[in-house]
């Protein structure tokens, strides 16, 4: 699998501020990598660096093989940003906006622009004034001005920032559909549950890069795997009769609820319900405790800020 | 010319051109400049009359010019006042380039900043210079065509005037370098000094304040020719235009400078 985003230590310092500190990244053809921190980390910055708009202080990045601080003009036709804030003109229509970015590349801009506009669903708006469109349709036309040139390679900087539930929906379905055309997308969001739902990686980022991995593979590191039992009526002597058990390693009750964490997840699991029945224990349901994005980042970044601390 | 350039000055066309107030200031404001040159001259010949006028400040600087032009001294005292005056209208003429580039400059740059259009603009492949160039020139040409649109107005007021027999004496060398030198370096300039007020401040008339400190030169141009204090012959006027080349020079690498990509994405808020 061929490599399309690679940073070597890419630094960007602000006076004495340091912004991004060594970031070592490599994301594949066809990836989403999901680039995750608090307000503030770098993220911005990281996206500005590896898209050619900002030189980094140190380090590099290539981006299918193209120096981001050599050869810029060239970069900037195989990738496609979206912004922070969707920036457009607001006394020109939405047509003549995307018009205006489309012509600054080698395409037929009248007919991407116009099959982009039936994409978004703004085709019946496309002579208005942007000035008259809402955020979210404003967030629209931006995913379609970063789109406009078909780039092979995308950072996404808050795609769904400011769409309806059913828009954002539309977004993500959209982003499924782009790799599935081969594209690779850098994605940064604050939204956990939309990047665990499109990303295959995901980097937590604080400064430095904190942690970069599958998100269950994240979660295998972070967290013992642990087994829900719900019982009818969980008392104490049935309690401390699991506790006795030498392959369990800790139990929590939340009323008639169990949380389990066993030594080894796989054998001891059918052995603890076993001896929970035995011991008069009347199950009503047994399943893998999951833990969710959030607690990964939670955790993760609270780690790092204790490790700085 | 260069596809984004044209672009790019489409796109400036659109938006300054389809504000009613920026496309009136455009129109309007040379119309007004020419008119007011008129009034003046008109005012100065047949209230205050060349017999007077040869007494005061304005004579001294009305004979010092003709030193130069010794076949204007033929005239009569109340042509060669008309001559002099005349003669300074190209001078006069540079506050209308001076005054579209430093709005152009000034409206176009930081409605880019006001609508946050700059990365996603950064992010295409056009290159700074195309960028700068494509907007200078969305100021400069409908400036130098209104200027010198205002140009051939003055000459055919003159004509109306009844003064047509000193037109010959009014469209020498000196005119020809004001305007098709002067006022394009003027222009130049003007809108160089815009581009680095507008990415200084985030209001465009702070920035129009900032940079139409290159008014001065011109009042100063006027004023000691006028007054008598220099005369501005040809050879001064070439070595003023090298100057100002050089000025411009200058000017133009501070602009690319303040154009650099992190400071316009980064500092610009």
């Amino acid at each position: 699998m061929s490599v399309m985003i690679e940073a070597f230590n890419l630094t960007k310092k602000f006076d004495n501020l340091t912004a991004v500190e060594d970031l070592c990244i490599q994301v594949n053809k066809g990836e989403i990598l999901g680039f995750l921190g608090p307000n503030g980390a770098g993220k911005t910055t990281t996206i500005r660096m590896l898209a050619g708009i900002i030189a980094p202080t140190k380090g590099y990045a290539v981006i299918k093989g193209i120096r981001t601080d050599e050869e810029v003009e060239k970069l900037h036709e195989i990738i496609g940003l979206l912004t922070e804030i969707p920036g457009f003109y607001g006394r020109l229509s939405a047509r003549e906006n995307l018009l205006y970015f489309a012509r600054f590349y080698d395409i037929d801009a009248n007919t991407q622009v116009d099959k982009y506009l039936q994409k978004i669903g703004l085709w019946e708006r496309r002579n208005d004034k942007v000035g008259t469109f809402s955020k979210g349709m404003k967030q629209w036309l931006a995913l379609a001005r970063c789109l406009i040139h078909e780039p092979e390679v995308l950072f996404l900087d808050e795609p769904t920032s400011g769409l309806d539930p059913e828009s954002a929906k539309v977004v993500r379905a959209l982003i499924m559909k782009l790799r599935e055309e081969g594209r690779t997308i850098f994605l940064s969001t604050h939204n956990l549950e939309e990047a665990e739902l499109l990303c295959d990686r995901i980097a937590v980022f604080r400064t430095r890069l904190v942690a970069i991995d599958t998100p269950q593979n994240l979660k295998k590191r972070l967290f013992q795997r642990q087994v829900i039992v719900e019982l009818e009526k969980a008392d104490q002597k049935l309690i401390s009769a699991v506790k006795s058990l030498d392959f369990v390693l800790d139990v929590k009750k939340d009323g008639n609820q169990l949380t389990v964490e066993l030594s080894d997840f796989d054998k001891n699991r059918p052995e603890l319900v076993r001896c929970i029945v035995e011991r008069g224990g009347n199950i009503t349901s047994v399943f893998e405790k999951r833990h969710s994005l959030e607690e990964i980042y939670l955790t993760l970044v609270k780690e790092e800020q204790e490790i700085k601390a | 010319m260069n596809r984004r350039i044209r672009n790019i000055i489409i796109k400036e066309w659109k938006t300054t051109f389809g504000n009613i107030n920026s496309g009136l200031f455009i129109t309007l404001l040379p119309l007004i400049i020419t008119a007011q040159a008129f009034v003046f001259i008109y005012l100065l010949m047949n209230f205050a009359g060349a017999d007077m006028l040869i007494k005061t400040i304005l004579g001294k600087g009305m004979e010092n010019w003709i030193n130069t032009f010794p076949e204007i001294a033929e005239l009569s005292l109340v042509d060669r006042f008309q001559v002099f005056f005349f003669a300074q209208f190209p001078f006069y003429l540079l506050l209308i380039p001076v005054m579209i580039a430093v709005s152009f400059a000034s409206f176009s740059i930081i409605e880019e900043k006001q609508e946050r259009t700059l990365e996603p603009l950064l992010a295409t492949p056009v290159k700074t210079w195309e960028l700068l160039l494509g907007k200078s020139l969305a100021g400069a040409i409908p400036s130098l065509l209104i200027t010198w649109f205002c140009a051939g107005l003055f000459l055919a007021g003159i004509a109306l005037m009844g003064s047509a027999h000193l037109l010959k004496f009014v469209f020498n060398a000196q005119w020809f370098i004001s305007l098709f030198l002067l006022v394009p370096l003027f222009s130049l300039l003007a809108f160089m000094l815009g581009v680095i007020a507008s990415s200084r401040v985030n209001d465009p008339k702070t920035a129009q304040n900032i940079a139409l400190i290159v008014i001065f030169p011109i009042l100063a141009i006027l004023g000691l020719q006028v007054m008598g204090f220099a005369v501005f012959t040809l050879t001064i006027l070439f070595v003023f235009s090298v100057a100002m080349i050089i000025a411009i020079f200058l000017v133009l690498r501070i602009a690319i400078r303040l154009f650099q990509r992190e400071s316009i994405v980064v500092m610009w808020r």
